[in-house]
């Protein structure tokens, strides 16, 4: 319980049922006042039965159904006004919870129905470059030499085969006779490390980044075996221009605006509450206290970091 | 060849850094759609906080958007606390929160909330929720939850309603056409009496989910999801499920008789259950539910990441979990033969894999597991420690979770799931093992050797998931071919062998058998067995390390099948083995310095199973198969069935000689007054139908079974499967019907053979027997039969004849022999004389043709020897 309190969640909360009672206010202009016993269907509210029913089974109700469904509503509705009567509402936990929630989607979308300008976006992209970065693509030609057809030779294989391709064009005739059929393509266009990665492990897709163009180089070694490989297109790495991208600008945009909209929003609602919070018992350590409840739990001697081979 | 160290450890770190950063850019363009398709990996099975079991395991920090990050190579926080990080990125995945009681353990445990006022919810509070007794307390209670009726008060539309649109919108924020494919899904947790029958359901596309999904509080019947897939699939909401861990079903995955209602199963039930179930997990961080040592006693690979357990029973509750009815490739052998007797198969499932973790990101390596289920098992302490969660989960026999592989034109939602229903997918059991799997009737055995054997497969024939095409016309004597191919995962072990497993049915029995296709290295198949000896284990014990240097990067094929029969019904599908590595307890004991718990293997195969090929014979074709003898039959036959006391004074006490009819096979059985039995004389390479258990080697050992005669049946379980016998008379003869084989009398009490000391002895024996020949019979007939054996092996010593030629000559030396024996015995001797000639050269025949059109040794040569020895 006294963890609990702690928590800066149920702060929150605590702040979110203040602001509940505000909206509620506003809305029906008075609070926990008799309930209504008028309870008033219109077509639209019902026809959203029917458009929720048909959703969910593809069909139209039947009769009964639908008989049960405005059952349920008006059910609904009476208890919670009942229970509004009653001041359920009050200190309750999902409820408020919920109602903070609310608050929460509201600050974000007004931030969303925002249209940012384009200029806007131009300076925003210009500040945050990093986000849109692209790594490099590379074209290359490779030769295989299979461990499984060559054993422990593979290697000193390869080699020997770089001497004779030694200033060699990429579509050399004698390339081809010396090396193994290899089972993925024997030509890549236009990949970015990531894929290759996936494609023949890690460390090939790190030393081919390094390869310069132009000539027969290796031997590289791939989880396959060994290669030698010819690289023949580098399209650096880069961030594109902003036209090129402006879409994708405008989601990320859209992302961050919303964080900060929701991060201003309760930072100014914030500072109008005092938060009063009892004194840390003597007996307490850091590790059970308010300061250390945010700090990241170590990984320590229980973290699986892998069983390196 | 070593690798895996630290170094390459940072280095995939590095390039997965790449992946991560082009995530923001996402408008690269999408790449052409290849025609050959590509193999695409992903996971299908994955919860995050958001499943009330995962949050009480103490994840409660991480959600689904954290997952599909996690998939594309970001670094998250496990539960615990530590940074967790993917090996290698996926190309898709399925967050699979639980559908049910979304968001209720959260809610009960927040003070004054309307639910932790629930007296259902009391059971759900944690005193502290970092205490591991509460937590499992819980997480006990949340699985009774499951398998009971619905509590109405924790399905408020408040908790459960915006959590799924939530779900979806994320899924859709993380979708990235040709780069990252996330879909919406979502676990159906039907856990009926402690029994698993969970389904992951995929939706095609997201813009079309139901307001809320179907859940086991809608239902637990299984048939009642499928009604709402078929409701949801004619409004164009197309959708599919994959079930998973049969292991843990206690025996209802895959039920014969009947269904959860209890209702007989039909056409109708097969056709709604193959129409929406089109995917199993094969394998996930809770064991394999491919098959059992008990169900596959010939299958030495079979004993792979066992888990036999009922999920969430109560530590002093007496229940085990069946063996029978959990296992997929038992269903597949089930299904065909329902096929051919009941004419509907409910089991035509594809293969899928996923892991099932609870952490919103899994390991998928040996040497990198970190558990799956939150503080539960988060630590190597409480890992070695065999920590019960819920009562049965034992922590040690957990492992890294399996893959779904995809083979898709594109990385698109459309693309995948439409690959996932043709079932042109396979599982993985962790690494990415690239496996092909074609069948057709004309692949050249050169095939996969060329560079474009993929196209040329395609145009061929059918790829896995998919049906054999019709035999030819005028196909006699052919038999399907088969062309496989399997890469290994760069960054993990190379290969040790391509297994095809074969299951075949006939008169309601059904077979299995392994044929070992394509191996890595020099060896030989063993002579006897045909089966290649195991490959040289590298792993060191003292290090937990092993090396690449044995094993192949590539293994491919083309197969015919070497004992096609035309007349039956069949699947094939592919198991791909890695070479041994260290099994995670392994490493993590050298890590500690803690010995490894000794309940686990200390190594293990990594592996890849393709979705089966099936092959359904003409009706023509099956016209030619024997039609066997059906209870039916015999009561129409006057066939009396015995009574609980005629049964006692046949059994009791008694040993006789039983013969299959269907395989030919002979084998003693003694029952002993005392009620133990024991089934004698079976060898390593007789075939054995479904569901004997391991008959070879408990005769070769001795140990027996505990029988009864029960509601005159007689009953011999198998694990705790009441299998039993219903013996007829007809005549002097008895013959029996076992309860599994749908409604056939394949078994027949036979007198105790004479012991063959040649072939011609045993032949003359079998004849003798069959056809009750008098001695001067027996006498005229023997000349003749010798006369016939030396043709024969002249003719299997003739290399100078085609197949077609030595076909023919079979013949014609069985029509002379039959010409000479005509004279000799009765018109009755001379009936059943034909039937049994007919069967047998049918057999032959068949044998020789398939023979003759595919390369491989394995174990035929030595069965067709045995053919032509019993001529």
């Amino acid at each position: 319980m006294k963890r609990l309190l702690h928590e800066p969640l149920v702060h929150f909360l605590l702040i979110g049922v203040v602001l509940f009672g505000a909206y509620g206010l506003t809305r029906d202009g008075s609070s926990a006042s008799a309930p209504s016993h008028e309870i008033r269907l219109s077509v639209d509210e019902i026809a959203q039965l029917v458009v929720l029913f048909r959703s969910q089974w593809r069909r139209e109700p039947t009769a009964d159904e639908l008989q049960r469904m405005v059952e349920t509503k008006v059910q609904a509705e009476i208890l919670y006004r009942e229970a509004l009567a009653m001041g359920l509402d009050k200190d309750d936990e999902i409820v408020k919870r919920r109602m903070a929630q609310k608050m929460q989607f509201l600050s974000e979308d007004v931030t969303a129905a925002r249209e940012p300008a384009s200029t806007e976006l131009e300076a925003w992209f210009e500040q945050h470059r990093d986000l849109f970065a692209q790594p490099p693509r590379l074209s290359f030609r490779h030769l295989y030499f299979s461990p499984d057809r060559r054993g422990d030779r593979a290697r000193a294989d390869a080699t020997q085969a770089l001497a004779k391709l030694a200033g060699q064009p990429e579509d050399s005739a004698i390339a081809g006779t010396l090396a193994d059929p290899f089972m993925f393509q024997d030509y890549y266009r236009d990949r970015a490390p990531d894929f290759l990665g996936k494609e023949f492990g890690p460390p090939f897709a790190l030393a081919v980044v390094k390869l310069a163009p132009g000539s027969w180089q290796g031997p590289v070694e791939s989880g396959f075996g060994w290669h030698l490989v010819f690289v023949d297109t580098v399209v650096p790495g880069r961030v594109p221009p902003f036209a090129e991208i402006e879409p994708d600008v405008k989601l990320a945009w859209l992302g961050e605006q919303k964080k900060v909209a929701w991060d201003t929003a309760y930072r100014d609602l914030r500072a109008r509450y005092t938060v009063l919070l009892p004194a840390p018992p003597d007996d307490v350590t850091p590790a059970a206290g308010i300061p250390a409840a945010d700090a990241p739990v170590a990984a320590g001697a229980n973290a699986a970091d892998g069983g390196a081979r | 060849m070593m690798h895996g160290d630290g170094a390459m450890r940072f280095l995939q770190r590095t390039v997965t850094l790449f992946a991560v950063g082009l995530s923001l850019a996402a408008t690269a363009a999408l790449a052409e759609p290849n025609p050959e398709r590509d193999a695409y990996f992903g996971e299908t099975h994955i919860h995050t906080s958001w499943s009330v079991d995962a949050w009480v395991m103490g994840n409660r920090i991480t959600g689904p958007d954290d997952a599909l990050k996690y998939a594309q190579g970001a670094t998250i926080k496990h539960p615990l606390g530590f940074d967790i990080k993917i090996d290698t990125p996926l190309d898709f995945m399925g967050v699979t929160d639980h559908s049910e009681y979304v968001g209720v353990t959260r809610e009960a445990n927040t003070p004054g909330s309307a639910v932790s006022k629930l007296p259902e919810a009391q059971p759900l509070i944690m005193q502290d929720p970092n205490s591991p007794a509460d937590q499992n307390k819980v997480f006990s209670y949340l699985l009774s939850l499951t398998s009971k009726p619905p509590i109405k008060a924790f399905m408020s539309p408040q908790v459960a309603g915006t959590v799924w649109k939530d779900n979806v919108r994320i899924a859709d924020e993380e979708n990235k056409p040709g780069k990252f494919t996330a879909f919406c899904s979502y676990e159906y947790t039907s856990q009926y009496n402690n029994r698993n029958l969970h389904r992951n359901v995929f939706f095609r596309d997201c813009a079309k989910v139901p307001e809320m999904p179907y859940s086991s509080l809608d239902s637990w019947h299984p048939e009642d999801l499928w009604k709402w897939m078929d409701t949801q699939r004619k409004a164009g909401n197309e959708l599919l499920a994959i079930s998973h861990n049969a292991n843990v079903s206690d025996g209802w995955m895959y039920p014969t008789d009947v269904d959860s209602f209890g209702r007989p199963i039909d056409a109708a039930w097969a056709a709604s259950r193959d129409r929406n179930e089109r995917l199993v997990e094969i394998k996930q961080g809770k064991g394999q539910s491919e098959t059992h040592p008990l169900l596959s006693p010939t299958d030495e690979f079979a004993g792979y990441e066992l888990y036999e357990a009922l999920l969430g029973l109560p530590a002093d509750v007496g229940r085990i979990d069946r063996i029978t009815g959990s296992y997929g490739r038992q269903a597949l052998k089930d299904g065909i033969a329902m096929q051919d007797v009941r004419g509907y198969n409910p089991y035509r499932f594809g293969m899928a894999g996923g892991s099932d973790s609870h952490n919103t990101g899994s390991p998928y390596r040996q040497d990198n597991f970190f558990g799956l289920h939150g503080d539960a098992d988060g630590s190597v302490d409480r890992r070695f420690a065999g920590v019960l969660i819920g009562g049965t989960m034992d922590v040690r026999l957990e492992n890294p979770g399996g893959l779904t592989g995809v083979w898709a034109e594109e990385n698109t939602r459309a693309s995948l799931w439409d690959a996932m229903y043709r079932k042109e997918t396979f599982g993985v059991s962790g690494p990415h093992i690239k496996v092909r799997f074609f069948g057709g009737w004309s692949y050249g055995k050169d095939l996969v050797d060329a560079g474009d054997w993929v196209k040329q497969a395609y145009a061929g024939g059918v790829p896995m998931g998919a049906d054999l095409p019709p035999m030819p016309a005028g196909g006699k004597g052919m038999a399907p071919t088969f062309a496989l191919w399997a890469v290994k995962d760069p960054t993990s072990a190379n290969l040790d062998r391509i297994q095809v497993i074969k299951g075949w049915t006939q008169n309601g029995q059904s077979f299995e058998k392994i044929f070992d296709v394509a191996w890595a290295g020099d060896r030989k198949p063993e002579k006897w067995s045909g089966r290649v000896p195991a490959v040289q284990s590298t792993v060191d014990l003292e290090t937990a390390t092993y090396t690449n240097s044995v094993g192949a990067t590539e293994l491919k094929a083309v197969w015919a099948d070497p004992e096609f029969d035309p007349s039956l019904h069949a699947f094939y599908y592919v198991r791909v083995l890695e070479i041994p590595t260290p099994r995670w307890t392994l490493i993590q004991s050298v890590k500690s310095g803690l010995p490894p718990p000794d309940t686990v293997p200390l190594t293990g195969q990594e592996r890849a199973w393709s979705s089966p090929i099936w092959y359904t014979p003409s009706a023509e074709a099956r016209r030619a198969a024997p039609a066997g003898t059906t209870v039916a039959d015999l009561q129409k036959k006057g066939a009396k069935a015995l009574t609980g006391a005629q049964l006692k004074a046949l059994v009791v006490g008694k040993a006789f000689w039983l013969r299959n009819d269907v395989t030919g096979e002979q084998f003693s059985q003694s029952f002993t007054e005392a009620g133990q039995m024991n089934v004698f004389r079976v060898g390593r390479n007789d075939v054995m139908p479904s569901a004997f258990g391991n008959v070879e080697r408990s005769g070769y050992q001795g140990t027996t079974t505990a029988y009864g005669i029960e509601g005159g049946k007689l009953v011999v379980p198998v694990a705790q499967e009441p299998y039993s016998f219903t013996f007829y008379k007809l005549g002097d003869t008895y013959y029996a019907a076992r309860s599994n084989e749908f409604g056939f009398a394949n078994y027949e009490i036979i007198p105790a053979p004479r012991f063959a000391v040649n072939p011609l002895d045993e032949m003359m024996n079998r004849f003798s027997t069959e056809l009750a020949l008098t001695e001067p019979q027996r006498q005229q007939i023997l000349p003749i039969l010798k006369q016939e054996i030396a043709q024969l092996q002249a003719l299997k010593k003739d290399t100078s004849l085609g197949a077609v030629a030595k076909v023919e000559k079979l013949r014609a030396i069985g029509v002379s022999f039959d010409e000479k024996l005509k004279p000799l015995v009765s018109p009755d001797q001379l009936q059943k004389f034909e039937a049994l000639r007919e069967q047998l050269r049918r057999r032959m025949i068949d044998e020789m043709a398939a023979k003759a059109g595919q390369k491989v040794e394995s174990g035929v040569s030595a069965a067709v020897a045995d053919v032509h020895n019993a001529f």
